[in-house]
């Protein structure tokens, strides 16, 4: 409800330029998701904990322990509502967790080290997971003991493009990554010898195959809309594909074809990319590389970059944009926080005042011919009292406003129903190990008294502010005079 | 006596669109017809000599012509709660309409269950009066404001305070709000200050410099990306919650303390009370006051107002089968002559007064089913429910309607030292 009010310029801007905040919770975190609503980011961990951070408060709104200690947590996917949330890792299992009380719906053993693991977006009782040395799995979760079947690593090649020794060529040839279209109706899968299938969820065959490079797949994204591909290969090169509509019934296997629209990579360094992810609107490719501080942003119409953001000193893992705002998210290789990336909102000033008005540069002022005339209070009272005379709706809220909300959803189907995740007042916040906590842009609240702030050498928080502020203190950015500037400009 | 009591036909609100320039503000120049033209719909007009053109306009609008507005409300007391040994300063209804909470000056909060009136919990802890208390969307933790400067979280459930009290505010805690969420609480204090909370870790996550003298009221809009404050410096503003920036400052011209500040159910407009006796509708967006609400006196208390809602008849909905029957909104403020003051949104007119307390009425809720509750500084909480209105009502009901009366409910087993409530209100 705050769009009304918010200033334009700010709307206009779709790419976030400033760290905002850090977060830590227990651990190393290695992977990150944001839910569909963008309210929650999850976070798994080298040691196999999950912490979801509520990004309202940047603190842990809940922990999930399941995963063999010490096993990293590889990949998360949740489902539409935010309920439930599904995570993976190299202890072979993938769990479905109920975030209403932080229940394990469904563990399931998939016998091997899980690379990703992704739920159906319709249906969060199925999921897809490729697995390291073996064939991908199409796994049903309604039963408690779920169905798994093994999907094909192999691509679907017409009968003269098959070898005279079929089996030694495709021996070792094994699915890296998978990942659904938006609808659900296919899978596309990624292979070691970098070939891209696309696999029916029906019928487990796979419909199509193209072949990007010689070097393994390393992440396929999809965008919102389903259109777009992002593919990060170990051959240094991310690419961006156009897909056809897969979900309609009159598409025919024979008719897809898949080009590269884009070609992103670094000619100079030949940097490769440790994790990649399209913009909201899959406008922007953004991408964190290997050595490297930085995450590059490249403008997906002419594929030109167009922002380098920095500020970490340190190499960066996964990195994830936000659903709907100019808001991206990183983990830090070394320290395994997650760094937030923003735009900056500076105070507008006309708004502490209402005759405060913004202006270019100087304006003589001229008088208007009543301002200074003098009428009876009463009549003017009683003048401004009869003007208030229309209609006025206080109860009924605007359909955009609920679909906003989550409250009713139409369309889509399944998985719309509203789910508000219980605030737990008995987290143990002690399990947070960082000294500082953001509480906004660029500020950050010192977490317990007695300790050095060597984390801030970094030179873009106050530091003035921050030194002075024990615990329970926060900072402020505006100065404490701005609301009695705001009320003297108006007393001449 | 009050203003609902003049003779001339009470006016209703328009029911048809008048034409309207462009920014959606009548034309008002001061011409000496002006006026005349302002009040051209307020003629009572029998929908049947409405041109069936205007009729047809919309099926809809045409349908629901039939149902008219009721001008008069009929909420009639229906229980007396007792037990605060000290002035009540709100009143809550908890969001699942299970339960009451009340707190007041003796520093104690009570659970009252809504349906039987009978006394639940106190909750005991504050050492100094309570102003403001706030419950959480699940209706299972309740925040309450202090004198004593502390915010403490309640569980319902036990009816102890949580561990981690929020522990921040330099003067009297004033006002609170919990975000829709739950995860956040904004309060408003003496220190001048706005503070937005972290519910979980009972942290200040920010601090918002927001007036230059103690902050009256604080609230979150529905989807809880904006928070409302006000202050007795005169001003109401409107801040971002993710970005805790100010977006907008709404001034009236007098300057009034302003002593409480709600946003309407769907949020798009905020209701402030003043110390000018006036109680104001803005549309924050605009930055303009749309209705002023007259006819309570309120110079000196910080008296609450809330919004609620009134359908033609009782029980329609179930009468128009499925169909949701037309809703329209009413304000509601106490008034320091005892008098709670039911106005209608649009047309400003008062649909009611109930003679609610003796001396100051403080708070007010507006719950499910059609009920209110008011309390005052006369330490009672007193419990209103809707009644159809009696065929020759003119809206005074004191006077002219039998009520059923439910006994008053008095806490724990003191001796039953009240009236029924119905009988005190003829004295």
């Amino acid at each position: 409800m705050n769009l009304p009010l918010t200033d334009p310029v700010l709307l206009a801007q779709d790419i976030p330029d400033s760290l905002v905040a850090r977060l830590r919770s227990s651990g190393q975190a290695v992977c990150l998701r944001f839910s569909w609503k963008g309210d929650l980011l999850a976070s798994g961990t080298a040691k196999g904990t999950i912490a979801i951070f509520d990004l309202e408060t940047n603190g842990v709104a809940r922990k999930l322990k399941g995963h063999t200690n010490g096993r990293t947590v590889q990949s998360l996917s949740w489902e539409k509502s935010g309920r439930y949330l599904l995570s993976s890792s190299i202890d072979w299992k993938v769990i479905l967790w109920d975030l209403k009380d932080g229940s394990r719906v469904r563990v399931v053993s998939l016998g091997a080290p899980v690379y990703i693991a992704e739920l159906h977006p319709q249906n969060y009782l199925q999921c897809v997971a490729a697995l390291y040395e073996y064939r991908p799995v199409l796994a049903d979760l309604t039963a408690t003991t779920p169905k798994q079947h093994a999907l094909p690593n192999l691509p679907k090649r017409a009968p003269h493009e098959l070898d005279a020794n079929p089996e030694k060529a495709d021996a070792k040839h094994f699915t890296t990554v998978a990942a659904f279209t938006p609808t659900g109706s296919h899978i596309i899968t990624g292979t070691t010898k970098g070939w891209l299938n696309v696999i029916s969820t029906t019928t487990h065959q796979t419909i199509y195959s193209t072949r990007l490079c010689s070097k393994p797949i390393l992440l396929i994204r999809l965008s919102a809309s389903g259109r777009d591909l992002l593919v990060n290969a170990s051959d240094t090169i991310i690419r961006t594909i156009k897909l056809p509509d897969l979900s309609s019934p009159t598409l025919a296997p024979d008719q897809i074809r898949l080009d590269v629209e884009h070609k992103f990579q670094d000619v100079v360094n030949r940097l490769s990319w440790n994790h990649v992810a399209f913009s909201s609107s899959a406008d922007y490719v953004m991408a964190s590389t290997l050595m490297n501080h930085d995450i590059y942003i490249w403008e997906r119409g002419h594929g030109s970059l167009v922002k380098i953001l920095e500020g970490p000193k340190e190499e960066l893992g996964a990195v994830e944009w936000h659903p709907h705002r100019p808001f991206v998210a990183a983990t830090g290789v070394e320290s395994g926080r997650v760094y937030l990336w923003s735009i900056n909102t500076p105070q507008r000033w006309s708004a502490l005042a209402p005759d405060f008005l913004e202006v270019e540069e100087n304006e003589e002022y001229i008088e208007k011919e009543d301002e200074f005339d003098v009428q009876p209070v009463e009549e003017l009272q009683k003048r401004r009292l009869d003007m208030e005379d229309e209609e006025v709706d206080v109860l009924t809220v605007d359909a955009e406003q609920l679909e906003r909300e989550g409250g009713k959803k139409g369309g889509q189907g399944g998985g719309g129903e509203f789910f508000r995740m219980p605030v737990l007042l008995d987290m143990n916040e002690s399990d947070s190990e960082d000294e500082m906590v953001a509480i906004g842009t660029g500020q950050f609240r010192r977490k317990s008294t007695a300790r050095e702030e060597r984390e801030f050498e970094d030179g873009e928080e106050e530091g003035d502010g921050m030194g002075d502020s024990g615990a329970g203190v926060v900072v402020q950015d505006v100065e404490e005079d701005t609301a009695r500037a705001g009320r003297k400009r108006r007393r001449p | 006596m009050s203003i609902t009591e003049h003779d001339e036909p009470a006016r209703r609100s328009p029911k048809r669109k008048r034409s309207e320039s462009p920014n959606g503000i009548p034309q008002h120049d001061g011409a000496p017809d002006a006026a005349a033209l302002q009040y051209g719909y307020d003629e009572e007009m029998p929908s049947e000599l409405q041109s069936p053109a205007e009729q047809d306009e919309d099926g809809m609008a045409a349908k629901r012509q039939r149902r008219e507005r009721p001008r008069r409300l009929n909420y009639v007391p229906y229980m007396t709660l007792r037990g605060h040994k000290r002035g009540v300063a709100a009143v809550k209804f908890s969001p699942d309409g299970r339960w009451i909470a009340s707190c007041s000056a003796d520093a104690t909060i009570k659970i009252w269950d809504a349906t039987t009136g009978a006394h639940s919990r106190t909750l005991e802890g504050h050492l100094a009066g309570i102003s403001t208390i706030a419950w959480s969307p699940d209706s299972k933790v309740l925040a309450s404001g202090s004198d004593d400067k502390i915010i403490r979280l309640w569980d319902i459930a036990t009816g102890k305070a949580l561990p981690s009290p929020l522990i921040g505010h330099h003067n009297y805690v004033y006002s609170l709000a919990f975000s829709p969420k739950g995860n956040m609480i904004v309060s408003g204090s003496y220190d001048e200050a706005v503070f937005l909370w972290d519910v979980r870790t009972a942290r200040p996550m920010r601090s918002l410099p927001a007036h230059s003298d103690p902050v009256s009221g604080v609230d979150f809009v529905r989807d809880g990306t904006l928070i409302a404050s006000c202050s007795s410096d005169g001003l109401i503003r409107i801040w971002d919650t993710s970005t805790t920036q100010c977006l907008k400052t709404l001034v009236h011209e007098d300057n009034a303390a302003v002593t409480s500040v709600r946003f309407s159910p769907n949020g798009k407009y905020v209701l402030a009370c003043t110390l000018d006796s006036c109680l104001r509708l803005w549309n924050y967006v605009d930055g303009r006051c749309i209705k002023t609400y007259q006819g309570h006196k309120n110079e000196k208390y910080s008296i609450n107002a809330a919004f609620g809602a009134y359908t033609a008849e009782l029980g329609a909905a179930s009468e128009m089968d499925g169909e949701e029957p037309e809703r329209w909104a009413f304000a509601v403020c106490g008034s320091e002559d005892g008098r709670a003051v039911l106005w209608d949104v649009s047309s400003k007119e008062v649909l009611q007064e109930l003679k609610a307390h003796e001396g100051v009425m403080l708070g007010v809720d507006v719950g499910p089913d059609d009920t209110i509750v008011t309390c005052g500084l006369d330490k009672t909480i007193r419990m209103w429910k809707r009644q159809p209105l009696p065929p020759d009502a003119n809206g005074v009901h004191e006077s002219t309607v039998v009520v059923p009366i439910v006994a008053p409910v008095v806490e724990d087993s003191t001796p039953v030292n009240g009236t029924p409530a119905g009988t005190q209100e003829d004295g």
